[in-house]
């Protein structure tokens, strides 16, 4: 028996109640925004534009509590800014009034913090075009370019050892990092981790970790594992594996995304269980796209 | 709404019943018993293009094959003989060891019929199943779904778009339009006035032999 539901419904009042609280939510997030445009206006027009390039001082003063007041500040002007519903941050987020006054606040707010970042990103790099033509650069610049295309025949016979290790390193990384990526491939691939709540996050996590492990370069990895497991062939070994497996993964787990939905459906229609389904319907989709990532 | 019958998509509202029992709510192994009893059948055709048609047919037995004997694609001879059986009934037992994408349309959607018999199902759902086929060929599958249904006895339910298929092989007709039942009935009983009340005002019959 079906029991009768006790209240009755109406969805255009819920769709209604969720708009205004997704307005609600709209605006907070749109104050906060301003706030951090307002303080990084003021952040870099002070130290970068009036100190660095108007007063050219070397070293900038630094207190705490300069920021504090230009962040107080900065509050302030958001909140006030935000509600009148005239900023660039409310109209980001669609929730400004629709009035000229908008649209010019806008358009000069938004050139505005582009300029300033492009000046201050300017005065910040040091950009001089007078370093990159002076004479003894240049020089420089020459002797390096020179020793290219005369190598030193002197250690040839290491150098040619080194590659071959080089090569080896390389070789042993890719073979040793095939399994493991390919179990991590099947976990970070989101149609296949979206069904319930715990392989969902099981997919989340992974994908963290192994955005964070990409994100840091395989030099660095090179020196954390000469730290770990001693100066030589085997920390690049690792270092290479580590980067290899995270990268991989990311590839691997986008070629799973992307095949073909059908198959995956039929194979779940007859019943079968979840690696069955891996197996029949997602492996021979991919085993192309696997080698061609890996070779 | 096919998809709903086998909780390949959950149904919003309302409830499936299967051999007396509700499946809506059904989960994991009892739901994988239920998907084991309901054939489908696709209008994409949905096999595993790199694989043998042998192969493909065999998938529809899954359900009951443990996972460690399906990866090592370890069959027993009992399983291969039925599947030889039944790609005899669809009349391509002689594709048997060729590559699923070499064949044509009409002979994947056999394949593919093949396989969901693999179920012995109690039920055959099939999802516009000649949709991408030409006429000839749509027959031959149409006579093949009639053939399932007089010899094993399985409830076929199949939506169609061509009013003169369904008048030469349906035994009984539902219409649904946005989600409703508009029409429930005999298939020589749909007319024009009919016709154009499920199809709109602008539909005109076309003819399929």
């Amino acid at each position: 028996m079906i029991a009768d539901p006790e209240i009755e419904i109406h969805p255009h009042k819920i769709i209604e109640r969720n708009k205004r609280r997704e307005n609600k939510f709209n605006f907070i997030k749109a104050v906060l925004l301003d706030i951090f445009f307002v303080f990084y206006s003021i952040i870099v027009l002070q130290r970068a534009i009036y100190y660095k390039f108007i007063l050219d001082l070397r070293d900038l003063p630094f207190s705490w509590n300069e920021i504090g007041i230009i962040f107080l500040i900065s509050i302030v002007i958001g909140i006030l800014w935000a509600s009148t519903r005239t900023s660039l941050s409310s109209k980001l987020f669609g929730i400004s009034r629709d009035n000229s006054v908008t649209k010019w606040t806008v358009e000069i707010f938004g050139w505005f913090l582009f300029n300033i970042t492009f000046i201050a990103g300017w005065i910040e790099t040091k950009i001089s075009l007078v370093d990159l033509f002076s004479s003894e650069g240049i020089q420089g610049a020459q002797r390096i370019f020179g020793a290219l295309f005369q190598p030193e025949l002197g250690i040839f016979d290491d150098a040619l050892f080194a590659i071959i290790e080089t090569i080896y390193i390389a070789l042993l990384a890719t073979l040793i990092s095939i399994p493991p990526t390919l179990l991590l491939s099947f976990f970070t691939a989101r149609n296949l981790m979206k069904d319930n709540k715990i392989s969902f996050a099981v997919y989340y996590v992974l994908r963290i970790v192994l955005n964070f492990i990409r994100s840091i370069e395989p030099l660095i990895w090179a020196i954390i594992f000469s730290v770990w497991v001693g100066i030589g062939p085997y920390a690049g070994m690792i270092a290479l594996l580590v980067h290899t497996i995270a990268s991989n993964a990311k590839l691997y787990s986008e070629a799973i995304e992307n095949i073909e939905e059908g198959p995956v459906e039929v194979i779940a229609a007859t019943g079968a269980n979840k690696i069955q389904i891996v197996w029949y319907a997602v492996v021979p989709q991919i085993v192309l796209p696997f080698l061609s990532f890996t070779i | 709404m096919l998809r709903c019958i086998n909780r390949l998509i959950e149904p919003t509202s309302g409830s499936i019943k299967f051999l007396g029992k509700d499946i809506t709510h059904l989960k994991g192994e009892e739901l994988r018993k239920i998907k084991m009893q309901i054939g489908m059948v696709f209008q994409q055709f949905n096999l595993i293009k790199r694989r043998s048609v042998l192969t493909n047919v065999i998938t529809g037995k899954l359900g009951s094959i443990s996972t460690f004997d399906s990866i090592l694609e370890k069959f027993d001879n009992e399983i291969i003989d039925e599947a030889y059986k039944n790609l005899e009934t669809v009349g391509i037992r002689d594709k048997a060891k060729e590559r699923a994408d070499s064949l044509s349309g009409g002979q994947q959607q056999r394949v593919a019929i093949a396989r969901s018999l693999m179920q012995n199902p109690k039920l055959l759902l099939a999802d516009e199943p000649v949709a991408s086929l030409d006429p000839a060929t749509s027959n031959s599958v149409m006579q093949y779904f009639e053939k399932i249904n007089k010899e094993f006895g399985t409830t076929v339910i199949c939506n169609l778009h061509f009013l003169s298929l369904v008048r030469r092989y349906a035994t009984q007709v539902i219409a649904l339009k946005a989600g409703e039942i508009i029409y429930q009935g005999f298939p020589n009983e749909i007319d024009e006035t009919w016709f154009k009340a499920i199809y709109g005002e602008e539909a005109e019959e076309v003819e399929i032999r």
